[in-house]
């Protein structure tokens, strides 16, 4: 069978496969960047191309390697470089000889390319997307599930086990009932899980580029990192926020993009390309609602969040909630940034015994 | 009664330091040596020494370590607490200062500007992508004109007019003295010329936007080069402080940190640690695609703990613990 190749989405992977049975053709995907694709990806990328950018080329070389002929990415529009990264990944692709033929999700006309090209019957396509709508929502709340636990699990890990438990019979579960009834267990299953009461976790509110917020490889396991060290993490970036946004749905709902242009509007009045103005409205949000910090995510040399980095600070400043801005490329240490987060508990839980 | 001490170790790129503090917090024994790149041998010899140096019905009552080795070495000697470097050398530096409101830390490979206001920490930064304001830097020009680094700061503290030195970036910095040189310019006046380099360059760098508030201390490994705190004088145009102890203060706050955590009894494996024969080993763990490199630390032949991994499960394990 035709094979498609999609990009790394952390846990949504299991949303994304679902998604394209309808084209008949079989998914191709990673929960996260490996160690061998992103060095595929360093090799054939610019040097000064951001972090994304590299992982994104190595993962399709990976696909190209194992036979996939097909490659879909988000290809935004808007003000950042991410819109041409498909015709970039594409040329290098192709200039290296490899066979494989990337669909950017973009509107030119009514369908998109890749439904154009492999024109689904209305009715599974619309079923289809019912799943994976469904399948995104599971892995939303699945997600939450997860940060509450981890701050609290007695033994470490655990929380982690039982996403992964929770994920692999979301990845079976085939209709929209079966989804639901999976999505169901997921609170039992994670309230099964020993914590330890007397630990009041920390929390912090994670903002930045995308993908660097969903790829555990890319980030170093940021979320089990803060988990670690006592933090329930918000990660504002949500697929099912994000498709109702790109559909334009539930225009009033909390993190709308009207909604979040609002919150932002005093700091920031326009937009800046990828997820920099929802990084300020998050920012601003969880400021006014008691977080105790937000760390914010950025690659080096991404234009939309370094440009907002300044606003970040000064938030930061008229707000009182301290802020860690972490940096990353293809180069960026684990010690590094093992000690910042340390360091940034220590501040948080200093500030919290403080004002109590 | 025998007295009780509290050891730190702090155990970082370039150099491995170690205090003992005593019953109030005061600094008994300290020591400064270089790494050399086997941060268990330099843990080794660090005991050894302050084996000698302590009267023999001593008591250790607790012991933290800190530095970018802090793991390796906490599991290593068995230490009740391990904590980062920022936090140690904070807390040091309000022991010894109780109204700090900036410390300047510069060590090897890393440098950091903390803030702290009324005896707490309440921002951070730390250089990112180049080593260009840090220790390292210094080591490396001192290195090209044969300089010990006493001699560097000596120089530095006779310049009269600092020759201007492009610090961006080492390697044009080198570029830029050579060229100084061959324009005839005095040799003190390049050193300067470098330590204001240095000095701007964390400036610039590290604490872009940050809040620079007076008492500012001044401490890690540079702190030892005069030349730097003139430089950090006279960029800011307010007095720099190189506390007592600055070049251990990352050993002194651990075990002010062990002390305060009161461990009940100790996890300290005892200064005869350095005549065992502690070792490492690799493994990779197969759970998921990151396929990371744990580290084992072995006395012997029995596991003691394990380190790396990037998801933190193999953290301190006891030997025993399942894999």
């Amino acid at each position: 069978m035709t094979a498609l190749a999609m990009q790394p989405w952390g846990n949504y992977a299991v949303a994304l496969a679902a998604s394209v049975e309808c084209l008949r053709v079989s998914p191709w995907t990673r929960r996260a960047t490996t160690p061998e694709t992103l060095r595929l990806g360093v090799e054939a990328s610019p040097e000064s191309a951001c972090l994304p950018f590299k992982a994104c080329t190595g993962h399709f070389i990976k696909a190209a390697m194992e036979g996939v002929e097909y490659g879909v990415m988000v290809n935004s529009r808007g003000t950042c470089r991410l819109r041409y990264y498909r015709e970039a990944h594409q040329k290098i692709l192709d200039e290296r000889g490899w066979k494989l033929r990337i669909f950017g999700l973009g509107y030119d006309g009514i369908k998109p390319p890749l439904i154009r090209h492999f024109d689904p019957d209305p009715i599974p396509f619309l079923q289809c997307c019912a799943r994976a709508q469904q399948k995104t929502l599971a892995v939303d709340a699945l997600e939450r599930e997860v940060w509450r636990v981890r701050a609290i699990e007695a033994n470490r890990g655990d929380a982690t086990r039982a996403m992964e438990a929770c994920l692999a019979d979301l990845d079976r579960a085939r209709t929209v009932r079966e989804i639901r009834a999976c999505a169901r267990t997921f609170a039992p299953r994670f309230a099964a899980v020993p914590t330890d009461s007397r630990r009041v976790p920390l929390r912090v509110g994670l903002v930045g580029e995308a993908t660097l917020l969903r790829d555990r490889f890319l980030n170093h396991n940021l979320e089990e990192q803060l988990g670690g060290l006592g933090v329930e993490v918000s990660n504002f970036f949500l697929l099912g926020d994000e498709m109702r946004n790109i559909f334009r749905i539930g225009f009033f709902s909390r993190n709308s993009r009207w909604t979040l242009r609002r919150i932002a509007r005093p700091y920031l009045d326009a937009l800046v390309g990828g997820h920099a103005l929802e990084s300020v409205a998050h920012t601003l949000r969880c400021a006014r609602e008691g977080f105790d910090g937000i760390v914010h995510v950025a690659p080096i040399g991404c234009m939309p969040e370094v440009s907002v980095r300044p606003i970040l600070q000064r938030i930061a400043r008229d707000t009182g909630m301290p802020t860690l801005e972490l940096s990353f490329d293809e180069h960026t240490s684990s010690v590094g940034l093992t000690t910042r987060l340390e360091a940034f508990t220590d501040v948080l839980r200093q500030r919290r015994e403080r004002r109590a | 009664m025998s007295e009780r001490y509290w050891l730190g170790m702090d155990m970082g790129s370039i150099s491995a330091n170690l205090a003992l503090i005593g019953e109030g917090g005061e600094m008994r024994f300290d020591l400064y040596r270089r790494v050399d790149g086997d941060p268990l041998r330099a843990a080794r010899a660090a005991l050894a020494e302050a084996r000698t140096a302590l009267p023999t019905d001593a008591i250790v009552a607790g012991a933290g370590a800190t530095g970018s080795a802090r793991h390796l070495i906490g599991v290593a000697i068995g230490a009740d607490t391990i904590k980062n470097e920022i936090s140690a050398h904070a807390c040091a530096a309000v022991r010894l200062h109780p109204d700090v409101r900036t410390v300047f830390e510069i060590g090897g490979q890393d440098s950091k500007a903390t803030m702290i206001r009324d005896g707490v920490v309440v921002d951070f930064a730390m250089n990112l992508v180049c080593a260009a304001g840090t220790g390292s830097f210094l080591d490396a020009q001192a290195k090209r004109l044969a300089l010990s680094i006493e001699d560097l700061s000596a120089q530095a503290m006779r310049s009269v007019s600092p020759t201007p030195i492009a610090g961006r970036c080492t390697v044009f910095a080198e570029s830029d003295m050579i060229h100084k040189q061959q324009v005839g310019h005095r040799q003190e006046d390049i050193v300067m010329g470098l330590c204001l380099a240095m000095a701007r360059n964390f400036l610039n760098n590290v604490c872009a936007g940050k809040e620079i508030a007076p008492p500012i201390l001044l401490q890690g490994g540079v702190s030892a080069n005069l030349g730097i705190r003139r430089a950090f004088e006279e960029l800011l145009g307010q007095p720099v402080i190189v506390p007592r102890h600055a070049m251990v203060m990352g050993a002194y706050g651990a075990a002010l940190l062990a002390r305060a955590a009161n461990p009940a009894p100790t996890r300290f494996r005892g200064f005869d640690v350095c005549e065992h024969h502690l070792h490492t080993r690799t493994f990779s763990c197969d759970d998921c695609a990151n396929r990371c490199e744990i580290v084992e630390i072995l006395d012997g032949d029995s596991v003691v703990g394990r380190s790396g991994g990037r998801c933190g499960k193999w953290e301190g394990r006891q030997a025993g613990s399942e894999r």
